[in-house]
């Protein structure tokens, strides 16, 4: 690895989003050389997309947004200050600086029939040959082995694909330096592995990384520089103090023993979605037990969510029996797998009121404050992170007391602090006699707060 | 290689100006006989590509209304027509106005079938690639391709916007004061997630140089033939030239 | 590679192109329209009937399609990126408030969205390219594009004058946007297809001729009683969902921002 002159520095003073009466970043070096890798690790919340936004070029969008910083790139010097609009050519800063967002898909535009296709919106745009375009294209998708994804439709890609095709047209694109956000996060052992592979030979290829993460994982091995954000402000963290808490699998909570009545049942159940012949899921038998807390892990496809929504009342059950404990459809609580189907108001405080009678709604703050979102009540949904959001839906589940509380992959975009809250939240549930029953690939965390876990396969394995 | 020669396929450009072609000159030429004849050729070809009954189907709920349209303004209550069927206070139907409404629904007629078929025959990838590669903006052949590409998406999320929103149990109230809360709780967050989304995308849709500013071009082929492109010049030519033929004589007449 | 990393100071295109296509197509629709309501032809299917339907087609397209060639190149990549939205917005949802309303269309929601955030000229564009689209769907909304530009225009023009900053304002703008639209596409619905496209409305125009009104007057009176109500219900609800955004996404159009479109609810 060759350490010439840095490939782009940074000197960020400041940056504020427009309206905002603090600064969400201060502070913050950086000098990338060829080749190097460089981890930034943050909270949720910590402003690590923003300054992922901010090295691209993608913020700040307007005057309304103050950045003060210095860049040094290809040999130029640009200067933001207040007062000094520089308004950056998104095409020129892509061609040096790439970025891969958090949600992979939207790097990819959505519109195109083949990966191949997708793949090549770049190229298109730019003017290359067709010839030339089928030519890297073949050669990369040799090199990362994604020939067999070339003709695929992009809609049906799993999200480990998608993440692996979004890298793919970012390395096609060609910078020399490369915003990564959270790119392992989500990936089964397989995808992580082929992901972060293909970083290593960027990296061996002279590209220079920039990893942002909210978990220290396989993909920091090696990193040449390590930061931790704060608020939105840096400290360098020297290599032989690197004491960033790895996600650790804690010991089941055994304070709770099963009772004995039963809040739902299931057995011989078959499942699925009306209008599809197919049933999801077949020769179901689950009990949930009060005050037990129930896992339920299995492949993508094996039918986790259909169950929970059955349960919910979501869906009509096709054969067996379904028992529940509680009213059918009252006394259930399901978090969705995406949150923002859920979200309409524009206050956490009034999203989380909607349609309570007015008794209820007085237990709003003692139900934002135990998921850690005192102060967010007059905030807009879309304006908090990812994971602040998923704890919003979560509430507006809560405020319900729910005697069953169904979760779809509920640890999905929460940190350290996030997944905190949630076994408490569990724990709470638990402690008044309710039952908890979450889908999830994460195995780590089932194994930590589940008493027991069921797995499911897929129905044509099944059924073989 | 993936991408597979596809021959004996037609251009969506060749597809479109014939079937203008057709449209106009049919209209203009204004004879029953013709334009039963192109609905039914249009019928033909969409059962040789084994869509007829989607075809005749999609057609019928476009038409059905219009018909019944035609039918009242011109068929029932004619103030012009000279051959009385039948009158009863303000209904005068005629034979004039029968023939009218007649006539006017099978222009609205071969409009709507000769559309439809084209949007059946069209891929609408090839449309697409057809639109980047012509002298058309560079925007709109993305915004094409994304709109059809997002209509079922949205239609999906729709239908788990709905889903989420019964989890609630909020009560649904009868009346407009229902009907609003309805549309709000439906809609707004459809809004929300979807202009966020949008909103996320345009940074990296400008980072992978959209709009092109200069040339551009496309790893996809357009299936097309030199034999084809010759078609879309004559058509074009006829849909100029054709109902001006059939039209001037009318016109020296009336003038 | 050397590729420039900001751009330059002053954006200049071919403007002056462009204005030229607009002011063309603007005086085009003006033009057909002042022929059509002067001349009033009587006849619908003889010769001259059907030139005036080829006519009139060809015109409201032809203008419909040099706006969106005049506009497109000017519009910003955010506003790009929101169009598609807006337009299947304009179909799911119409789609979904149709089924349970039944005498309003509401199909215009998507596009007025687009001409209160990004402005007329994105509105007008939004308007072209959904009625283009649609059109693959129902080919007879295609001689409308040129209606529907309208919508889209009129609603930026609303929001640029302040027609967001209070609520009831939206749904007044809306009215008078309604008027305007209806006048503009009578003639487009009475030439080329000799009425309305439903069976209601085409009872309201019969009963309009069998007072004695002419096939247009009658057409435009039906317009008048139908669109204002719907566009005031779409420029409300679109009002609404605006103001559920979050600032900061509202706040990334430079129109919204310019034009202090939603008054003091924007001041963050």
């Amino acid at each position: 690895m060759s350490r010439g002159n840095p490939l782009f520095e940074v000197e960020l003073e400041r940056f504020r989003y427009s309206g905002d009466g603090d600064d969400t970043l201060a502070g913050i070096g950086l000098s990338l050389e060829a080749g190097s890798l460089t981890v930034i690790v943050g909270d949720s919340g910590s402003g690590k997309s923003t300054l992922g936004a901010v090295l691209c070029g993608m913020l700040p969008r307007h005057d309304g947004e103050e950045l003060e910083a210095v860049f040094e790139i290809q040999g130029q010097t640009i200067r933001h200050g207040t007062g000094k609009s520089v308004r950056i050519d998104p095409v020129g800063w892509a061609r040096h600086v790439g970025m891969l967002p958090q949600d992979a898909r939207h790097y990819l535009s959505g519109v195109r029939e083949t990966v191949a296709e997708e793949l090549a919106v770049g190229l298109e745009n730019a003017g290359v040959p067709r010839a030339q375009m089928h030519a890297r294209i073949t050669a990369l998708a040799h090199r990362l082995g994604l020939g067999e994804l070339l003709d695929r439709d992009p809609e049906t890609l799993s999200g480990g694909q998608e993440r692996l095709v979004a890298l793919a047209a970012l390395t096609l694109d060609g910078a020399p330096v490369l915003i990564l956000d959270e790119p392992l996060a989500g990936l089964d052992a397989a995808a992580s592995a082929r992901v972060a592979a293909l970083l290593q030979q960027l990296r061996a290829e002279g590209t220079a990384l920039v990893l942002l993460t909210r978990a220290v994982d396989g993909s920091v091995d090696g990193a040449d520089h390590m930061l931790r954000l704060r608020a939105g402000r840096c400290e360098s963290v020297p290599g032989e103090q690197i004491s960033i808490p790895r996600n650790e699998v804690s010991a089941p909570d055994r304070r709770h023993s099963p009772g004995t009545a039963a809040l739902l049942e299931f057995s011989a159940a078959e499942l699925g979605y009306p209008g599809s012949a197919a049933s999801a899921v077949t020769g179901l038998d689950l009990l949930v037990h009060a005050g037990e807390c129930v896992g339920l892990a299995g492949p993508n496809g094996s039918g986790k969510s259909t169950v929970l929504k059955t349960a919910a009342g979501l869906l009509n059950l096709r054969a067996g029996v379904l028992r529940q404990g509680t009213k059918r459809g009252a006394g259930v609580g399901l978090l969705l797998q995406n949150p923002a189907d859920q979200l309409f108001e524009r206050t956490v405080h009034r999203e989380v009121a909607f349609g309570l009678p007015r008794s209820t709604a007085v237990k709003i703050p003692e139900v934002l404050e135990s998921l850690g979102l005192a102060g967010t009540g007059e905030t807009h949904p879309y304006e908090l992170p990812a994971a602040a959001r998923r704890l919003v839906a979560l509430a507006t589940v809560l405020i319900r007391r729910p005697a069953l509380l169904l979760l779809d992959e509920p640890t999905e975009a929460l940190d350290a602090g996030g997944l905190e809250v949630l076994r408490a939240v569990i724990g709470k549930v638990l402690d008044r006699g309710g039952a908890v029953l979450i889908a999830s690939h994460d195995e780590g965390f089932l194994i930590g707060v589940a008493g027991r876990i069921h797995r499911m396969q897929p129905v044509a394995q099944a059924a073989r | 290689m993936h991408q597979l020669p596809r021959t004996g396929r037609l251009h969506p450009f060749t597809v479109l100006v014939l079937a203008a072609a057709v449209v106009a000159i049919t209209t203009a030429a204004g004879r029953w006989w013709l334009h039963t004849a192109v609905l039914a050729g249009c019928l033909l070809l969409a059962a040789r590509a084994k869509r007829a009954g989607k075809l005749v189907r999609l057609g019928a709920v476009i038409l059905v209304p219009a018909w019944g349209s035609h039918l009242l303004i011109h068929g029932l209550i004619d103030t012009g027509g000279g051959h009385v069927l039948a009158a009863a206070g303000p209904l005068r139907i005629t034979t004039e106005g029968l023939v009218t409404a007649g006539q006017l629904g099978l222009r609205t007629g071969v409009l709507v079938v000769a559309g439809l078929l084209c949007s059946m025959l069209i891929d609408r990838h090839d449309l697409v690639a057809a639109v980047d590669l012509s002298s058309a903006p560079p925007q709109a052949g993305y915004l094409l391709a994304a709109t059809l590409s997002l209509l079922p998406r949205l239609a999906q999320r729709q239908r788990a916007i709905g889903q989420a929103q019964a989890l609630r149990g909020i009560p649904l109230a009868a009346g407009p004061r229902g009907w609003w809360r309805s549309v709000r709780l439906r809609s707004v967050p459809l809004v929300l997630s979807s202009v966020q989304d949008a909103a996320d995308r345009s940074a990296y849709l400008a980072a992978r140089g959209f709009p092109a500013k200069g040339a551009h071009t496309r790893l996809r082929e357009v299936p097309d033939s030199p034999a084809q492109c010759w078609v879309r010049r004559v058509a074009l030519g006829a849909m100029v030239l054709g109902p001006v033929a059939l039209l001037a004589p009318t016109w020296v007449g009336q003038g | 590679m050397s590729q420039s990393l900001l751009l330059p100071e002053n954006h200049t295109g071919p403007l002056l192109r462009r204005r030229f296509l607009a002011v063309a197509a603007v005086l085009l629709l003006a033009g057909t329209y002042t022929v059509l309501v002067l001349t009033h032809p009587a006849g619908l299917t003889d010769g001259l009937g059907q030139t005036v339907a080829l006519a009139t087609f060809a015109a409201y397209l032809a203008a419909a399609l040099m706006l969106l060639a005049a506009v497109l190149p000017d519009l910003p990549v955010a506003t790009l990126s929101l169009i598609p939205v807006a337009l299947a917005l304009n179909i799911v949802l119409g789609q979904f408030v149709g089924s349970v309303f039944i005498p309003l269309y509401l199909d215009s929601l998507g596009t007025v969205l687009v001409g209160f955030l990004a402005g007329r000229r994105a509105g007008a564009a939004t308007g072209v390219l959904g009625t283009l689209i649609w059109s693959l769907f129902n080919p007879t909304v295609l001689p409308f594009a040129a209606g529907a530009a309208l919508v889209g225009f009129l609603a930026g023009t609303a929001a640029r004058f302040g027609a967001l900053r209070r609520p009831y304002l939206a749904p007044i703008a809306g009215l008078g946007a309604g008027v305007l639209v209806g006048v503009a596409s009578a003639p487009v619905a009475t030439f080329v297809f000799g009425g309305t496209s439903g069976v209601g409305t085409g009872a309201v125009v019969a009963a309009f001729r069998s007072m004695g009104d002419s096939l247009l007057s009658a057409v435009t009176k039906q317009a008048l009683i139908s669109d204002p109500g719907d566009k005031a219900i779409v420029f409300l609800l679109a009002a609404l969902l605006i103001y559920a955004l979050p600032a900061r996404l509202n706040g990334g159009f430079a129109f919204v921002r310019r034009h202090r479109v939603l008054g003091s609810r924007g001041s963050r």
